[in-house]
């Protein structure tokens, strides 16, 4: 059997002990930003059970007037990392002019986008259910000058 | 003391660690072609949108740039190839290690962090400590046993933890919140409308995921054969998961054969003795008694 020497195996202990305690530490007081020791958070909030639920997307309209929805395939963006940047891009919708450039350098055969907007559609959700019916809201958007 | 020390390193058979070890590099070369493709969009993203990691601030890592992101792309999939085959594993394990690991700092730092792989992230910084590994070596070694304790560690924690991180986020309304519902809606399935039909149902499965994860510690107390069982409720979790909001947790899914006995696992043995026995060799075992 192939065994660990004292050494090997305190340095071993110390390891786990402090890998153990910043994922606790991160758990409790940590964030995102702490990758990878932050919380494990996925799906962590408790909305009301009857408060409407947002279903985001970002669309843009481009040179030939069609309305695309960008994706992770035609954007290299994900939805999820548009709604983590959300706040910055409603403080400056500015900011969406580089996503209509992260398109272009993803889909450079396509028309280019004039308008970049963020869309959340809110779907009704009642007793924890959705009832099957929503509204659009646009919440910021950016056109070439 | 004496006694966790002893399970924390309680010795394993090497070839359970090449199995282990085999698996979870050619997962890497997976992630990076099949699982995960999109950070290899990252390429293309203009650099304004970068909002590095914590630990991407600390280590000043660079802003990607095509070179950049193709670069490791290719270099990790090669070397993640070549560190399967189980040679030069500290070199080879290191260096999948340090390219995974800035991989994924450039997949998290564009506003989204995946909770799917911390157990991942673990068996590659451990995997290089265990040195030399022979597939079917039957010997047993105390630094591979604690590779793979401190992964199924891990593992357990992605759980347990996640239920504290509901408490602190959610609070104790979580279970009768309205989050399963929103994730349906967000992402899910055919299979996922049917069951938010269902009165009740989303709040029961609610209940139920708490319950799992709190008592997801439990494995450790258990025998090798409902072990493996807890093992199979594991994968279960994850393939309702998949089946109603499309979330495959691969990663943590290839983290979670560190509690399984891999070494039972010969693809290449089987394969050689089938080929053997089409071309009418026969073992000793086999020759008939006269």
């Amino acid at each position: 059997m192939e065994t660990l020497s004292t050494r090997g195996r305190v340095a071993r202990v110390a390891v786990t002990v402090a890998g153990v305690v910043l994922l606790l530490l991160g758990t409790l007081w940590g964030q995102d930003d702490d990758f990878p020791f932050g919380p494990f958070r996925m799906y962590s909030t408790a909305p009301d059970p009857n408060a409407d639920a947002p279903d985001t997307r970002v669309e843009g309209v481009d040179a030939t007037g069609r309305t695309v929805v960008l994706t992770e395939a035609n954007s290299g963006l994900r939805r999820a990392e548009i709604e983590g940047q959300q706040r910055a891009y409603i403080d400056d919708p500015g900011r969406l002019r580089q996503v209509a450039i992260a398109y272009a350098e993803k889909s450079p055969e396509a028309a280019p986008l004039r308008t970049v907007r963020i869309v959340i559609r809110w779907e009704g959700i009642e007793h924890s259910r959705p009832t099957g019916t929503s509204r659009d809201e646009v919440i910021a958007t950016w056109t070439a000058p | 003391m004496k006694k966790v020390v002893g399970w924390l390193t309680e010795p394993v058979p090497l070839g359970r660690v090449a199995a282990f070890r085999t698996l979870i590099y050619l997962f890497v070369a997976a992630d990076l072609v099949i699982f995960t493709p999109w950070v290899r969009h990252h390429a293309s993203t203009p650099g304004d949108l970068y909002k590095p990691l914590l630990v991407g601030r600390l280590l000043h890592l660079p802003i990607p740039t095509p070179l950049l992101v193709h670069g490791i792309f290719w270099s990790l999939l090669v070397v993640a190839l070549a560190a399967a085959t189980g040679r030069a594993p500290r070199l080879l394990g290191w260096t999948v290690f340090a390219l995974y690991f800035e991989w994924m700092v450039i997949a998290m730092s564009y506003g989204k962090v995946d909770h799917d792989r911390v157990g991942l992230l673990v068996a590659l910084a451990v995997l290089p400590t265990v040195g030399r590994a022979r597939h079917g070596d039957p010997r047993r070694t105390e630094a591979g046993g604690w590779a793979l304790r401190v992964t199924q560690i891990a593992v357990v924690c992605t759980y347990f933890l996640a239920a504290w991180a509901k408490l602190r986020f959610g609070g104790l309304d979580w279970v009768t919140s309205s989050v399963l519902a929103r994730a349906i809606i967000r992402r899910g399935t055919d299979f996922a409308d049917l069951i938010a039909g269902v009165p009740y149902l989303l709040i029961l499965a609610q209940f139920g995921i708490v319950a799992f994860e709190l008592a997801s510690p439990v494995i450790f107390f258990l025998r090798p054969r409902w072990r493996n069982y807890a093992v199979a409720f594991f994968y279960s979790f994850h393939l309702v998961t998949f089946a109603t909001i499309t979330i495959s947790f691969a990663p943590h899914l290839a983290a979670i054969t560190a509690f399984l006995a891999l070494e039972k696992v010969r693809p290449l043995v089987w394969a050689r003795g089938f080929l053997g026995r089409n071309r009418g060799e026969v073992k000793g075992h086999e020759r008939p008694v006269v």
